[in-house]
């Protein structure tokens, strides 16, 4: 590896239109760099760039980052995160996700206000974040979309400029298109924190509605008003899909226990049934929500969160129900900045930019040379120019002499939004090609008017 | 998914037929010139996944001798080449019994792979195959490709060699919309508006099932990349009622048109539906002579039979063997 491996020397095209400032995160997909545009158009805008791992050995292109830019290519919402370009490394079959920066998520934000400022997020904060989630989970679930990972963590916000303070849902992993039977998880050998999981699930349901998705945003709306996890359930560590006791547990003690009455459905599900852990057993009558979120049990925040905690899935309130409720109609209201509220007065906290690990290269590889604290976030921010992780990216010539021929691009960009089409990622050979694609986007053939493509489910939950 | 009226596939995949025309005309004379050039214009997807054209004849003697030898595929024969590895891959789906969605999408995905290439740069069997292995995959039957190969007795690297190319040339627009689901909604459709009690409902079943195998017809022919699902459907379903007669269909239209405010006129949706149904009635598969003889042709484009098999096998050979990313960005391909 040397200075760094040879991915500095013979830095691939695409490249070369990213400053690398560091990695911002890491997961079971991959990693997730943070990273600048240089070209004069977009001059240090801010970009994320998702690594994923290559797939497993003879499963080709990892499919969950197939699944993450299919879904992506049929969406736009505001409240939705934007995938910007999707470039490709050749060499290890790879992919690389671009996506518009966004500075802030509800994890760190939660932390935030835990460990440093300790005190709560105020409630316009809480009403805005809440409502934008809902607004574009609205739209996902009416694409027949369930995200099925709603965690604090993937709930992004965008930090200082044009979309200052908008909620993007982020991490489209694991997300499915209901129409399709959808497996369970744990036969995808997925890995999901278990403490937003729906009881349906934890139970053991086979098939996952929209409704696993409003349990998870009532449970980070608890979240936000605590600033600790609702239900923070041991997990249980086996494979397959092991029986979640103590996440159950946790729920039924600050819910009640669920009953046949209340949940007719409960007498199907499989780990209800066998009670091998005796689950059926009533342990938990007093339900305290309220008091556990410290509201008053007539508010309407209350009646909100109570609706998305609705242990009957069918009963559970939807994201269209739920942008409609009253609390997002009584002051304050929410507002498309979560940060700073349309009426002055109000105090606003000024959250600490995201931490960047500057010493690891898009590689995964960390470098020898620098050896700056992972932690020091503020010291990245808007200081960029200067510092070695510039001056690492700057291209050296490659060694190509005595070769004629000319070394190809081992990554191809793949610009999905411009519409450049087949010109940079197709025609690795530059043999001239017939670009198409702008043709093509005039060209709309208008489907008619008519139920041609229905609805999957006929009954579906209104 | 999602809603067909914000999709890439209504907005980028449907196509006028002079669009279509121009694809594979343009698709099919770059690889003429490509033959011209280097006398051969098979690509080679790299074990890193990299594209190359073959190496240029340099000595001219040679080279001119071959050129004269190696004719180039018309956009015809490329038509039956692809009309006979889409019925091919019909036929391995069934063998596999995959659900018909997996099928109509592999069908898309290799239609719309031969939009942007021509069968003389890319060998369709393992495009074929690829497009089979994408589609399990993006539909959530996933199935190995060693599996899938396995099934067909084919060596399974090279459908993991093309699939990268493969997204890509479907320009990562993987969702596709087939005509089975329209199908289905218009029967139920068609249930509420004859208020259809038991002896209808059965019909109705009768007039879906014969409407089905209509769709798989079409999805052979151009027709999916000319028209959206919906009215593939329709038509499907409107030459099952006219063997079944079932319904009243101009009415049923009547009342369809009466609901929604539709951007076009009943006369236009007749057009379209007689236009599909004239590309089922001209769809023709080109007799085993004919094939036989485009074959020879194609095998000679793609420069099979010479010194380039020794080469393939040293490529092959080369499969295994992970290099590390220095040396293979530093490999010279051909321009």
């Amino acid at each position: 590896m040397g200075d760094g491996g040879g991915s500095n020397r013979n830095k691939p095209e695409w490249l070369q239109q990213y400053d690398l400032i560091g990695k911002i995160g890491e997961g079971t997909y991959g990693l997730v760099f943070l990273a600048r545009i240089k070209s004069s158009s977009n001059r240090g805008k801010s970009i994320a760039i998702k690594k994923f791992k290559q797939s497993k050995d003879g499963d080709g292109v990892s499919p969950t980052a197939i699944r993450e830019i299919m879904l992506l290519r049929e969406i736009t919402h505001e409240n939705v995160v934007k995938l910007v370009n999707v470039h490709i490394n050749h060499v290890d079959m790879s992919l690389y996700l671009a996506f518009d920066y966004a500075e802030h998520d509800l994890y760190e934000i939660i932390r935030h206000h835990r460990d440093k400022v300790n005190q709560s997020i105020n409630q316009y904060t809480v009403k805005s974040l809440l409502w934008q989630l809902l607004n574009g989970l609205n739209y996902l679930h009416s694409n027949w979309i369930i995200h099925r990972d709603l965690k604090p963590s993937n709930i992004l916000v965008m930090g200082e400029g044009e979309e200052h303070g908008v909620v993007k849902i982020a991490d489209f992993g694991l997300a499915r298109i209901y129409q399709a039977p959808l497996k369970p998880l744990s036969e995808n050998g997925v890995v999901v924190t278990i403490w937003y999981r729906a009881p349906e699930l934890l139970l053991g349901a086979k098939h996952y509605t929209s409704a696993v998705d409003m349990w998870a945003v009532g449970c980070i709306f608890a979240e936000l008003l605590t600033l600790k996890p609702l239900f923070q359930g041991a997990e249980v560590k086996a494979t397959p899909n092991p029986f979640q006791l103590d996440q159950l547990d946790k729920i039924f003690k600050v819910l009640g226990h669920p009953t046949l009455e209340k949940w007719p459905s409960l007498a199907n599900l499989p780990h209800w049934q066998q009670d091998t852990q005796h689950i059926q057993a009533h342990k938990y009558d007093n339900t305290s929500l309220y008091s556990v979120v410290h509201l008053s049990p007539k508010s309407p925040a209350y009646d909100l969160l109570s609706k998305m905690l609705e242990y009957d899935p069918r009963k559970r309130i939807t994201a269209a129900q739920a942008l409609e409720h009253e609390y997002f109609k009584i002051e304050p209201q929410p507002g498309r900045n979560a940060f700073v509220p349309c009426q002055p007065g109000e105090t606003f906290v000024n959250y600490p930019t995201r931490p960047v690990d500057t010493t690891t290269d898009f590689e995964g590889t960390t470098s020898m040379q620098s050896s700056q604290p992972v932690s020091s976030g503020a010291a990245v921010s808007g200081s960029m120019p200067g510092s070695h992780v510039s001056n690492r990216s700057v291209p050296r010539p490659m060694n190509v002499s005595g070769m004629q021929r000319i070394p190809h691009q081992a990554m191809q960009a793949y610009n999905l939004t411009s519409q450049a089409g087949m010109g940079g990622g197709m025609n690795p050979g530059g043999i001239p090609m017939q670009r198409g694609v702008p043709q093509q986007q005039l060209r709309r053939k208008d489907q008619m008017g008519m139920p041609g493509y229905p609805p999957p489910q006929k009954s579906r939950r209104i | 998914m999602a809603d067909f009226l914000t999709s890439t596939h209504r907005a980028k995949w449907i196509f006028s037929p002079q669009q279509l025309d121009e694809k594979y005309r343009a698709a099919n004379q770059r690889a003429k010139q490509i033959l011209e050039k280097c006398g051969a214009t098979l690509m080679e997807v790299d074990v890193d996944g990299s594209l190359s054209y073959p190496e240029p004849q340099i000595t001219a003697k040679d080279g001119a001798e071959k050129h004269a030898r190696t004719k180039s595929l018309s956009i015809e024969e490329e038509q039956c080449i692809r009309v006979f590895y889409e019925n091919k891959l019909q036929e391995v789906c069934n063998n596999f019994r995959f659900p018909h969605k997996i099928q109509a999408t592999a069908l898309i995905y290799f239609k719309r792979f031969y939009l942007q290439w021509s069968v003389m740069e890319h060998q369709p069997k393992h495009i074929m195959l690829t497009c089979i292995y994408a589609a399990c995959k993006i539909e959530e039957n996933h199935v190995s490709a060693e599996e899938l190969g396995k099934g067909i007795s084919q060596d399974h690297q090279m459908i993991l060699n093309n699939e990268m190319i493969v997204y890509q040339s479907l320009e990562f627009d993987l969702i596709v919309y087939a005509p089975y689901r329209s199908v289905e909604g218009f029967i139920n459709d068609m249930e509420e508006f004859c208020n259809a009690g038991d002896d209808q409902l059965q019909m109705l079943k009768t007039l879906q099932m014969t409407a089905r195998s209509e769709v798989d017809k079409m999805m052979l022919t151009d027709a999916p990349l000319l028209f959206p699902p919906g009215q593939l459907a329709l038509a499907a379903l409107y030459n099952s009622n006219a063997f079944h007669k079932v319904i009243d269909f101009d009415s049923y239209l009547g009342s369809m048109f009466s609901r929604q405010n539709s951007m076009h006129t009943i006369s236009e949706l007749f057009e379209s539906l007689n236009a599909i149904d004239s590309l089922v009635r001209k769809y023709k598969v080109p007799s085993d002579k004919e094939l036989k003889h485009i074959n020879r042709k194609l095998k000679s484009c793609w420069g099979h039979s010479t010194h380039d098999e020794s080469k393939k096998r040293e490529k092959k050979s080369k499969h295994k063997s992970k290099k590390s990313s220095n040396e293979a960005q530093t490999m010279p391909s051909l321009v």
